[in-house]
């Protein structure tokens, strides 16, 4: 498969083509910070972005979805998304999450909901251009990706090296397969980009291997830092409702006026809820704040990479930002875990 | 956009029709379900799982099977009133359509570390209702346990569940019954106390027994205490644990313990795998 | 089986709530189909004295709105409050903070002694009479009193959020407040208006009350890190839930 380079006039022409042809979300201003949203014309576009409010998961596991619909007693029938959508823009960080997300939801119990948005997904990655004042993806691996995308964007100098590796990728990529293949120059350039995000992308230091932190976990239940953050802490989830591998959901019947038919709909749901492990007649099995906020810390660190292999964070750093009581920092927490009690 | 459609993929979220095939009060909070699935398929469970349960417009719960899988063409449920499905359901009638998903988690372990022991079931409440489908199974292969041993605690006298039933298990062969009020009333002859105060009456080879243990939450730090004072080694003690298991599959999340997913790691835990899980009992 | 009779009354109140019913429009057509209204000032000549749903709309002020309240919580079957002052005194309840006579001499002025113009410290509906369920903000999302009400009928308990409205900003993928070093009461408010101030451009204003568990003393912990002082947070406390009680 090509990797080739464009300037930034024909990577304009092109996004306009994919436009034209069909559903596209791509990175755009939104106040002072940046969100994927419908892609009305190529000048939207910000590959420059830093990060976005929201993950992509969007896309892949709406805020709020029907998961079946039902008319009176007669059953229940499967509603399902299958409509093809490109997303423009996509950080490495990003793509990794959404590859942990694709574990998640394949897994074991395949989530045809989930799954049948996915597979109509063609992801357009980008290099980080910008880092964001949060961001610690260098520290988690994640600062630059080598699979999980369609098609993989890298500014360099006034020039976009285009490096499509699917076959998807290779059908969005048009008029780009004529353009000229990127030199020995600009692929050097690319692995300086990549080299610097690896480097730069660390606005907080994690003082350990990523791998290591179910180990350290494992010994540190106990640690005064549960108690301490989470004195400060709103339990509104934020943390939760911002991160690209959170994907916990609540379900509920909705129903029309007429009291028949309505959907069964799922939305996001954050263990950092109060009621979150509530159950029917009052019982609430995690009820201290310092015990959801200790789960939701072993979730990422421990709990996930039993499950898919992974540590479940990917260091865009957006509940960092997200969190008004600035105690949502993974980096600070887990550090912290390794100074003495 | 969202297009409705028959799913031709297996959707684990979309339940299968089924019909109530009795519907019958059992006291003032609970009520008794039998049930059949349309397709005239058995449910496929073993003893200890659990379904999920759909009332189309008020939701969907999860609860456990309360019948065993060896009495066929029917599968039973007792449900207290406490949540939107249940009372819904208590409100339903024989001959109406409910949505069944399931069944979902690890059962009792019937038909091996059970296999050839001594069994002491120990439930408090609707914690019988679970138990009752593995106290079904055993006695329909009778000759494959020892001793049988059943301890039933109840608030009052008129909370007590199954109670023809438990008057056909006193009569079974090798098999002692004993039940508990924690208040009587004037017509109540027996056992008054929490459930923990039947255990000093009976008597067991605690290397030869398993225990199955299912109840409200706050019985099960009593029931092990004593079971390890008489001897029975937590590896020998089963429990079945409740918690919001809403998707019943792995994913929404609600059901974890710490790592574990009551859903799928459970309801069913060997004793001894919970004792370093600390949101275990609580 | 007929409908439910409905009875909607008003007490203390701009009669905002009422109106939001009013601006159901088409769906208001749905909504008669399941319920039949009885009795409805802002909306209908009728008068009823036997209803099973009483709506309630505002707040109590006045000796003599005590007496109307027992007796509309005695003909209904369910008592339902309807918007922030019905739920939590609202608005209304500000005059708690000041002196009653100062009260009414400022809005009455040389009126203020007349006897029709009695007060009281402003109290919320459940503060007198069981309330079974409640309408929440200022003024209430129509969606969500269908919502509400429509599982009253189908013998289903309404889920209210019990969480704070950042996960519903979050949700809508709203540019958070304090970003812009706003004070927002958002991370204290229950949830349920789908963060509708944020959306707009508005710092939540804490008109559905505190959430449950509202973490307050977290937020006066990090004032200063937003350049803002407890006072600061505190005036904004003081428009809604200033006088709302919470577990600490």
């Amino acid at each position: 498969m090509g990797v080739v380079t464009v300037d930034l006039k024909m990577l304009n022409v092109w996004v306009e083509g994919l436009i034209r042809g069909g559903r596209v979300f791509g990175v755009q201003a939104k106040n002072n910070r940046f969100q994927f949203a419908p892609l009305l014309m190529a000048a939207n576009l910000r590959l420059d972005y830093d990060v976005t409010v929201i993950p992509p998961k969007k896309y892949m596991q709406p805020a709020r979805e029907d998961l079946l619909t039902f008319e009176g007693a007669a059953g229940f029938e499967t509603c399902l998304d299958q409509e093809p959508f490109i997303l423009i823009g996509v950080h490495p960080y990003d793509v990794a999450a959404i590859a942990q997300m694709d574990a998640v939801f394949s897994g074991d119990n395949v989530d045809v909901h989930y799954m049948t948005r996915r597979k109509q997904a063609t992801v357009v990655a980008c290099d980080v251009q910008a880092a964001s004042a949060n961001v610690f993806a260098g520290c988690m691996g994640t600062a630059t990706v080598d699979k999980g995308f369609d098609i993989l964007l890298t500014r360099v100098g006034d020039h976009y090296v285009v490096d499509s590796r699917t076959h998807k990728g290779e059908v969005i990529l048009g008029n780009l397969v004529k353009a000229p293949k990127a030199d020995a120059v600009s692929l050097a350039r690319r692995e300086q980009v990549w080299e610097d995000n690896r480097k730069y992308l660390r606005k907080h230091e994690l003082r350990m291997a990523p791998e290591t932190l179910p180990t350290l976990l494992e010994a540190s239940c106990d640690h005064p830092v549960w108690e301490e953050k989470s004195q400060r802490c709103f339990s509104c989830g934020s943390c939760n409702m911002v991160c690209p591998t959170c994907y916990c959901f609540d379900v509920r019947d909705d129903v029309r006026w007429d009291l028949k038919g309505g959907a069964r709909v799922r939305d996001w749901d954050g263990c950092m809820l109060r009621d979150f492990a509530t159950v029917a007649g009052g019982h609430n099995f995690r009820k201290n704040r310092a015990d959801r906020y200790r789960h939701r810390y072993y979730r990422k660190g421990k709990y996930m990479p039993a499950k898919i292999g992974h540590i479940s964070c990917v260091g865009c750093g957006r509940c960092i930002s997200a969190c008004v009581t600035k105690i949502a920092n993974p980096v600070e927490v887990y550090n912290r875990l390794l100074e003495v009690r | 956009m969202a297009q409705t459609r028959s799913s031709q993929e297996k959707d684990i979220y979309r339940p299968e029709p089924a019909t109530l095939a009795k519907v019958q009060p059992v006291t003032e909070m609970e009520s008794f379900f039998e049930l059949r699935l349309d397709s005239g398929k058995e449910l496929g469970h073993m003893p200890g799982q659990f379904v999920e349960v759909s009332v189309a417009g008020i939701g969907e719960a999860p609860f456990g099977v309360s019948s065993s899988p060896t009495r066929q063409g029917s599968f039973h449920l007792l449900l207290r009133r406490v949540g939107n499905v249940s009372s819904a359901l208590h409100r339903l009638k024989a001959g109406d359509k409910v949505g069944i998903r399931g069944p979902f988690g690890k059962p009792f372990p019937v038909d091996d570390a059970m296999k050839g022991q001594d069994i002491l079931f120990i439930s408090g409440g609707i914690g019988l209702v679970p138990v009752r489908s593995v106290i079904q199974y055993v006695f329909d292969h009778r000759r494959d346990y020892g001793a049988v041993t059943i301890l039933f605690g109840t608030k009052s006298p008129a909370d007590r569940l199954f109670v023809d039933e438990t008057d056909e298990w006193k009569r079974q062969p090798d098999t002692v019954y004993l039940e508990s009020v924690d208040r009587a009333d004037a017509s109540w002859k027996g056992n008054v106390g929490v459930i923990t105060t039947l255990m000093p009456k009976i008597t067991i080879d605690p290397v030869r027994t398993v225990a199955v243990i299912c109840g409200p939450p706050i019985m099960y730090k009593f029931v092990l205490m004593e079971l390890n004072k008489m001897g029975v080694p937590s590896e020998r003690s089963y429990v079945s644990l409740e918690r919001h298991m809403k998707c019943g599959v792995g994913k929404c999340g609600h059901c974890q313990i710490n790592g574990l997913y009551a859903c799928q790691d459970g309801p069913v835990f060997r004793y001894s795998d919970l004792i370093p899980v600390r949101e275990a009992f609580r | 089986m007929s409908n439910p009779r409905v009875a909607i009354f008003d007490f203390a109140c701009c009669e905002g709530c009422q109106l939001q019913v009013v601006n159901l429009e088409e769906d208001i057509l749905s909504l008669i189909a399941l319920v039949d209204p009885v009795e409805w000032r802002e909306a209908m000549s009728d008068h009823s004295d036997s209803y099973d749903i009483a709506i309630i709309e505002g707040s109590i002020t006045r000796p003599e709105d005590v007496d109307r309240l027992k007796t509309i919580r005695e003909r209904a079957k369910i008592l339902i409050a309807l918007g922030a002052c019905a739920t939590m005194g609202g608005i209304n309840k500000l005059k708690n903070n000041f002196d009653l006579k100062e009260v009414r001499q400022a809005v009455y002025g040389a009126a203020a002694g007349m006897a029709h113009l009695n007060t009281e410290p402003t109290r919320a509906l459940d503060e007198i009479v069981k309330v079974d369920f409640k309408v929440h903000g200022c003024p209430i999302d129509n969606r969500e009193l269908g919502a509400i009400i429509r599982c009253l009928i189908m013998g289903k308990t309404p889920v209210i959020p019990t969480y704070p409205v950042c996960v519903e900003c979050k949700k809508n993928e709203v540019v958070c407040r304090y970003e812009f070093n706003e004070i927002c009461l958002g991370p204290v408010t229950r949830a349920g208006c789908g963060a509708r101030c944020p959306s707009r451009g508005f710092w939540c204003f804490g008109c559905r009350g505190y959430a449950e568990e509202p973490n307050v003393a977290a937020a006066s912990d990090v004032m200063d890190h937003y350049g803002k002082t407890v006072e600061d947070l505190k005036s904004r406390l003081t428009l809604f839930v200033g006088q709302q009680e919470f577990p600490p």
